[in-house]
């Protein structure tokens, strides 16, 4: 018999059979896969039955091997020159107002996947009505032509996770670099500040609130608009394991010290990921 | 017309599921959306809803059970 983890009252998610299979048959026929499913995400039921998801481009095998997701990582799949198209069509069908996208890392890729980014924005930017565009995008290995590519393209918000404290990041992100993230989202603000910027990280890892307020003067250093927290949910036994449950009141009160810090908009809650309701939290930016 | 509720897969890598609590018993109506069961899987606690209105007539696991995905969990006869 599966053992589990004993979950916390307020880690429950809804579950709708008949919707899920709706947008799941949808993506499936277009082959194109999104990080809902990828990543066993906790939403899954709540957004697919509101007709959203979040794409997840090039492929479905990640090169990097971060101890804290659950996507496979292995080699490479061939980039399909078709994917943009289908995720338009996809966008077209579920009717969707905003989109996002983003994509396993592909270090093996000489852009880093830029070009693909900027391909599926300029197809979805074709539809009338166009959907506004959000990119959760990997760090690129911080190569300012491969984000000028991805700039170029002008998605609303582009997203980069900072995911946790710098001081757990040999232990949940071994391939990624701190300041590289970071550098990221000043690269971005910096050459597009009408683009809103975005990151967003994992609690329970075993962080310190200290820490993680540090970690929002770092990021807000950067000029970065939107800010989420969300609990560490550990995806297998192979992961890293969760170190606490952060109750919601931790949450709510991370989410008071960000606005008073200068965040425009954060999202703070245990289920909270970092394309959760997105398009609100960009309506939410466009009204100010 | 019987609707059978069967074990849903949450995760590509699920094979069971533990059902954790009954929200329902036999012979309560059911409104489409109403929570029937709760299923725990590796990150959170599912709440299974009922996809149409109707009455549970049948319930073949109890509270505890790891079951396995696709297997018929609970039946009810649809209004």
């Amino acid at each position: 018999m599966p053992q589990f983890e004993k979950k916390p009252e307020w880690l429950k998610s809804k579950f709708n059979r008949d919707a899920v299979n709706v947008v799941a048959k949808l993506l499936s026929d277009l082959k194109l896969n999104t990080v809902c499913k990828e990543a066993n995400c906790p939403n899954l039921g709540e957004c697919f039955e509101k007709h959203t998801a979040t794409f997840m481009i090039l492929g479905s095998q990640c090169t990097r091997n971060c101890r804290f997701c659950n996507v496979v990582h292995g080699a490479p799949q061939k980039v399909d020159p078709e994917e943009p198209k289908h995720l338009a069509e996809a966008a077209k069908k579920l009717n969707l107002r905003h989109v996002v996208i983003t994509s396993v890392t592909r270090d093996d890729l000489a852009d880093g996947g830029a070009m693909q980014f900027a391909e599926c924005i300029y197809e979805l930017k074709k539809l009338d009505p166009a959907p506004t565009v959000e990119v959760l995008i990997p760090d690129m290995k911080g190569d300012k032509a491969a984000l000028d590519i991805v700039i170029a393209a002008k998605p609303e918000v582009i997203n980069h996770n900072v995911e946790t404290v710098p001081s757990l990041y040999s232990a949940v992100r071994p391939e990624a670099d701190y300041k590289r993230s970071l550098d990221v989202l000043r690269y971005v603000k910096e050459k597009a500040p009408d683009i809103r910027t975005k990151t967003g990280i994992m609690v329970g890892l075993g962080e310190t609130k200290a820490e993680v307020f540090s970690l929002m003067d770092d990021v807000l250093a950067t000029g970065c608009d939107i800010f989420t927290i969300g609990q560490y949910l550990r995806p297998s036994e192979e992961h890293v394991p969760v170190r606490e449950y952060v109750r919601p009141e931790v949450f709510d009160e991370y989410k008071q010290t960000a606005l008073e810090k200068g965040f425009s908009f954060v999202a703070s809650s245990p289920l909270v990921r970092s394309s959760y309701r997105a398009g609100e939290a960009l309506a939410t930016e466009e009204m100010k | 017309m019987k609707e059978k509720i069967t074990m849903p897969k949450l995760s590509d890598r699920m094979e069971k599921g533990v059902l954790v609590a009954w929200d329902k018993n036999v012979g309560d109506e059911v409104k489409k959306g109403e929570v029937l069961f709760e299923v725990e899987t590796n990150k959170v606690v599912n709440e299974i809803e009922a996809p149409c209105d109707g009455v549970i007539t049948d319930v073949y696991f109890e509270e505890g059970d790891a079951v396995e995905v696709g297997k018929t969990i609970a039946e009810y006869e649809v209004k």
